[in-house]
């Protein structure tokens, strides 16, 4: 393991965020989940173009197409991210990852497709083993 | 206080903890997934550790309630090996392709796109998988402790017993 300048501990940055999640759980009874929000904006979007249809399909019933607490947590994760980069100077903008770069090329089309169709394979297999 | 401020609130913080360890990084998910750079198992093993300890703590004190999803076998095994195979393509989870972008590192989109397109298309299938994948083996809302009908606390030792070992592994082993 390489450790980058002004990266924190992992174990440290890890056991702080576990405080997060506990005094989440204590003050709002809300534990952090991320991949039913994705369900959500899905169902916001398609929402758009067919409402009647939504409102009648089984999943969007039952996780709503709606802003609610973990949709918020999200949203969250990269405004803190975001703020953790600019304040410490490693705000990058890079469209092609090293470690992929050095394996499979600098196409930015090449990468994007395959992080689309990971992203869809990915969360099919979230939703379908529901977390 | 209002539940949308308190996620904002509880994500920022969550968020910002992922990029000062670096493990929202292509790198270092693929990383771990190779078998070279244990960083962002570190981090989920200690923030497991932390919140198993702390959430047990609040529902001994009556002060907060456990949220267990079902265990079904199915969906459990079938969706995980999905997602592994996914998760491998795009080198972000869920969480974490939020945090990519938020640093800057926008191939995230594509990923997140993707996401976008495989939630609506799961909400698609979900009637199929509803009769068929996620009836079998359905254990219910099943827990370690009440499988071996002993209290938590023995259980929650062990686990730390056995995540300490693992990580002094790691250590030696400089991953």
């Amino acid at each position: 393991m390489k450790m980058e300048q002004g990266q924190w501990n992992p174990y440290v940055a890890g056991a702080l965020s576990g405080l997060v999640i506990v005094g989440s759980v204590w003050l709002t009874g809300k534990f952090a989940g991320a991949s039913t929000s994705f369900v959500r904006s899905a169902g916001m979007i398609e929402q758009f173009f067919s409402p009647e249809r939504v409102s009648q399909m089984e999943y969007f019933l039952k996780e709503k197409p709606i802003v609610e607490w973990q949709w918020m947590f999200v949203l969250g994760i990269m405004i803190g991210s975001l703020v953790a980069a600019l304040t410490s100077g490693s705000f990058k903008s890079q469209a092609v990852p090293d470690m992929w770069q050095a394996k499979f090329g600098p196409s930015v089309s090449k990468r994007g497709l395959v992080a689309f169709g990971g992203g869809l394979i990915a969360m099919y297999g979230a939703r379908l083993a529901d977390g | 206080m209002n539940q949308l401020l308190a996620g904002l609130i509880t994500g920022v913080l969550f968020g910002f903890l992922l990029q000062k360890s670096r493990v929202i990084r292509y790198d270092k998910q693929l990383g771990a997934l190779r078998l070279q750079d244990m960083t962002i198992v570190k981090f989920m093993v200690a923030s497991v550790l932390v919140g198993m300890i702390g959430v047990y703590l609040l529902q001994d004190l009556g002060l907060a309630k456990l949220s267990i999803k079902s265990t079904i076998l199915g969906g459990n095994i079938i969706g995980g090996l999905i997602f592994g195979l996914g998760w491998g393509l795009i080198g972000y989870c869920p969480g974490t392709s939020m945090g990519a972008l938020g640093e800057g590192r926008w191939d995230a989109i594509w990923g997140i796109t993707g996401m976008l397109a495989g939630a609506a298309l799961y909400a698609e299938t979900y009637p199929l998988m509803k009769n068929t994948v996620l009836t079998w083996g359905d254990l219910g809302k099943i827990t370690i402790p009440q499988l071996l009908g002993i209290n938590h606390w023995p259980v929650i030792i062990v686990f730390i017993a056995v995540a300490i070992l693992l990580l002094r592994w790691f250590e030696k082993k400089g991953l």
